[in-house]
């Protein structure tokens, strides 16, 4: 019992910080409607801008974690208008806009094992790593916080979306991006809203993601798991992208806890098919008949 | 007699009921007319006729037989075919090869013919060529040959997407909206080239227009949708009349207005 | 640059043409994208091993058997996925493609992630060579069919072909079978070549670039994807010396051609025989045009 619960909390853990990267999905394909595979370069980034500001340039944790955000969002606005702006411009169908994304994921990889190198790089203690004991399960201080960062980052997030009048912006843009635009709504400024926030939780996501394991080129891979999240929640749903994410993460734990890490991968993909196959809207999406 | 017949055709999206109980008939060899409002559900008859949604409840019933919830393709094969309201062309390919592929079922060679170049197919690739060369005249396309569809003008979009649904040698043609963006005198064009195709092609005719003239111009019967239940049926010069017609298309405002 | 060099070379970029072909018909063609095309490789090569190694077959029949087998997965995969929406569908393809992979990772007959040495070397320029022009010659007859045609109509507009008669569902099946067998053959030239398979040989990675030298060679063109191959498979082969810097030029070239001429090398058209001679004559501005109303080896696509 108490190894299960232990897991659920490694699970929670690991699937909140799923959540913050699938959040950032589900936001570009409600408004655009693609799946944005160079986020995974972004958080890759991210966790590199926060392991230099703490170690080179000897920030405070909470600078770093702050100023490694704020470099993502910027990375990610950048990434909007390099690669996809002017495929938006003519109004190009969304498989250009998913290569253009390949392209620009498989250059961010890169450019960082030319300049930077291929190494596995370990984040410097910041926490103590010793565990917090509540009776007979030990918790991790690492796994608390990160659960804490991510669900107050996700509680901001939901409040801007549904509070404040930009916030709104940005639900009438992915509800009818043609009528908000008819509306007065500035949709590009939305859309480079839209990135912005994607690269700042990607950001917060790409530090914990690193502190948590290691800062290495290609771990922007290991994000296509929040992808599947993100899709099994239903693609464009922001309480799906978050509840998909969740169980996912205990899934995994579990799953690696009981049987063999092996397998754990396996199942996402399995997962992933099943969902597809049969409920292709996700969890929490609607299902729409085609109009002719 | 009927070609075809729909019985207690209803469709239901969700909780929104498009269209309720209607029930029709069009009679064989003649050009008739789908009318209503905007949202009266017109064009969701025409999807539930050719397979493209679902039917909830009813029946479809094309020469005798029920083709409701068959798939759309087969249901082209039965000799059923239609033109969409926002046109839709195979935008990148000419003018030719839009209506080439669409003629396709006149031929049955299998993938070994054609990998192998047999006698077979080259003779019924002659064929297609042949057929689809012969269309282009009638419909006056043969200028256009090797455009690219999404580049004509937008009259002649229109007639290509006819003359596309003609290489399938339907039966029953369906237009959507034929005279949507036309002009007077396009539109006049056009009532002489449905007239035409039914006596030429000897196929049955049912249109959706808003244009009265067109509609009271050509069609021998008429029926009219609104809210998604058939209101009437009729010939022109009684629809015309119809006051139940005429509030549909004027509004509550006729009555409540003044 | 010696014979050897050149050599190597050619027989990758005949193995990639091989499945870039066969991706083509699917993308390029029938307007389906797949992220998983690597996993009809890991098939196809993995049972053309074992036909081989295991079972005795001569190469050939080796190869056969795993584009085969590759094409029999990609029977219940279309069935499953091949109604979803575009971008679904290209999702479900990247799972597909990382499941095979995974699974692979665990099959311990054949070496499970730590792989498996010992491939006889059979590959050969020969036999890739005429593998291609026997493969590009039956692409090209097919595009040329109806069959193709009805293909196309489901990129074009797959709404319309359902009302004009063509069974898109079948035709689209057709196009995944086909384009598994083409990659399930190049997977398993490609084990003959190496002597050595890994299922991280694989992995996404393969799949994108797959895609990208479709893209790159333009959608809807066989000769596009044939000078793509050669193109794209040679030129990192010769920046060799550039080392590291050359993935990050091809990811920055793979957003600029989005951005720019996105419509790819060939952008549709075809090199037919008649277009070049036409081209001698000098009559250069009707060849653009004609390209779309030729009679040659390749004709119309736009």
């Amino acid at each position: 019992m108490a190894q299960f619960l232990q897991q659920m909390i490694n699970g929670l853990s690991i699937g909140s910080v799923y959540a913050l990267m699938a959040v950032g999905y589900s936001l570009v394909y409600s408004i655009m409607s693609f799946s944005n595979f160079a986020h995974g370069g972004v958080i890759m980034l991210g966790s590199y801008f926060g392991f230099y500001l703490l170690t080179l340039a000897h920030w405070a944790f909470p600078a770093a974690f702050v100023g490694a955000a704020l470099c993502s969002a910027g990375l990610a606005v950048i990434v909007e208008r390099v690669a996809y702006r002017p495929l938006r411009l003519r109004n190009a169908p969304f498989l250009y806009f998913i290569i253009s994304a390949m392209g620009a994921s498989i250059f961010l990889e890169n450019f960082v094992v030319a300049t930077i190198g291929p190494t596995f790089r370990t984040y410097p203690t910041v926490l103590p790593r010793a565990p917090i004991e509540i009776g007979s399960v030990y918790i991790g201080r690492l796994d608390i916080m990160i659960f804490i960062i991510s669900a107050v980052c996700l509680a901001l997030l939901v409040y801007f979306l549904d509070r404040t009048k930009v916030g709104k912006a940005v639900q009438a843009t992915a509800h009818n991006a043609r009528a908000a635009k008819l509306m007065g709504i500035n949709t590009d400024l939305v859309i480079t809203l839209v990135f912005a926030i994607g690269g700042l939780l990607a950001g917060v996501a790409g530090v914990m993601f690193g502190m948590k394991y290691t800062v290495y080129p290609q771990m922007g891979g290991i994000t296509i798991k929040s992808f599947i999240a993100a899709v099994f929640g239903g693609l464009g749903s922001l309480p799906g992208a978050v509840i998909g994410s969740l169980i996912l993460g205990i899934m995994e734990t579990l799953i690696s806890g009981y049987f063999s890490s092996q397998f754990r991968d396996l199942i996402s993909f399995t997962l992933l098919i099943a969902v597809l196959v049969f409920r292709p809207m996700g969890l929490m999406g609607k299902a729409t008949e085609e109009k002719a | 007699m009927n070609i075809l017949e729909t019985h207690d055709l209803t469709k239901t999206f969700g909780g929104l009921t498009a269209v309720e109980d209607v029930s029709f008939g069009v009679r064989r060899d003649s050009i008739s007319g789908l009318i209503g409002p905007n949202g009266a559900g017109k064009t969701t008859v025409f999807n539930l006729i050719t397979g493209i949604y679902k039917v909830t409840a009813g029946q479809v019933v094309f020469d005798g037989k029920p083709i409701h919830n068959v798939d759309p393709h087969k249901i082209a094969q039965a000799g059923i075919t239609r033109t969409f309201q926002n046109i839709r062309l195979f935008k990148r390919l000419s003018v030719y090869n839009n209506i080439l592929t669409a003629c396709h079922g006149l031929a049955g060679y299998s993938v070994a013919d054609s990998t192998f170049g047999t006698r077979r197919y080259r003779e019924q690739e002659e064929q297609l060529k042949r057929e689809a060369s012969r269309l282009m005249d009638v419909m006056g396309l043969a200028e256009w040959r090797d455009k690219q569809a999404v580049s004509l003008p937008y009259g002649v979009q229109r007639r290509l997407e006819i003359a596309r649904a003609l290489a399938v040698r339907p039966r029953l043609l369906l237009l959507d909206e034929p005279a949507a963006g036309m002009n007077p005198d396009e539109t006049r064009q056009l009532m002489t080239l449905i007239s035409r195709i039914r006596d030429e092609f000897g196929c049955t005719i049912l249109v959706i227009e808003h244009r009265m003239d067109l509609i009271m111009g050509i069609c021998e019967n008429i029926v009219v949708l609104n809210f998604g239940r058939k209101l009437t049926e009729g010939s022109p010069r009684t629809i015309q009349s119809d006051p139940q017609v005429i509030q549909a298309y004027l509004g509550e405002g006729v009555n409540a207005g003044a | 640059m010696n014979w050897f060099y050149i050599k190597g070379i050619l027989m990758l970029a005949g193995m990639n043409l091989m499945a870039v072909l066969g991706l083509s018909l699917l993308t390029g063609f029938t307007g389906l994208f797949s992220f998983g095309h690597a996993g009809f490789m890991a098939l196809g090569a993995y049972a053309a091993a074992w036909a081989g190694v295991r079972m005795g077959l001569p190469f050939l029949v080796a190869l056969l058997v795993g584009g085969l087998f590759a094409g029999l997965v990609s029977l219940p995969i279309g069935r499953l996925t091949l109604n979803l929406k575009g971008d679904y569908f290209c999702i479900a393809t990247l799972g597909f493609g990382e499941a095979i992979r995974l699974i692979l990772d665990n099959v311990q007959t054949f070496g499970g992630a730590r792989g498996w040495p010992g491939i006889p070397i059979r590959t050969e320029l020969w036999n890739v060579a005429l593998i291609c022009v026997a493969a590009t010659l039956f692409m090209v007859r097919l595009v040329n069919s109806r069959h193709g045609r009805n293909m196309i109509a489901v990129r074009e507009e797959e709404l319309a072909a359902k009302t004009v008669g063509i069974d898109t569902f079948k035709y689209k099946m057709l196009s995944l079978f086909v384009s598994a067998v083409y990659a399930g053959i190049a997977g398993g030239m490609m084990g003959y070549y190496t002597g050595f398979l890994q299922p991280k040989m694989f992995g996404m990675a393969r799949s994108t670039e797959l895609t990208i030298i479709v893209i790159f060679g333009g959608i809807g063109s066989v000769s596009g994807s044939v000078l793509g191959s050669v193109l794209l498979t040679a030129l990192p082969e010769i920046l060799r010396t550039f080392a590291i810097w050359r993935l990050v030029v091809y990811g920055a070239a793979v957003i600029f051609i989005m951005i720019s001429r996105p419509e790819g090398l060939m952008g549709g058209r075809e090199i037919t025989l008649e277009a070049i001679r036409r081209l001698v004559r000098g009559r250069r501005a009707e060849a653009e045009a004609g390209a779309g109303a030729g009679t040659g080896v390749g004709e119309v696509r736009r």
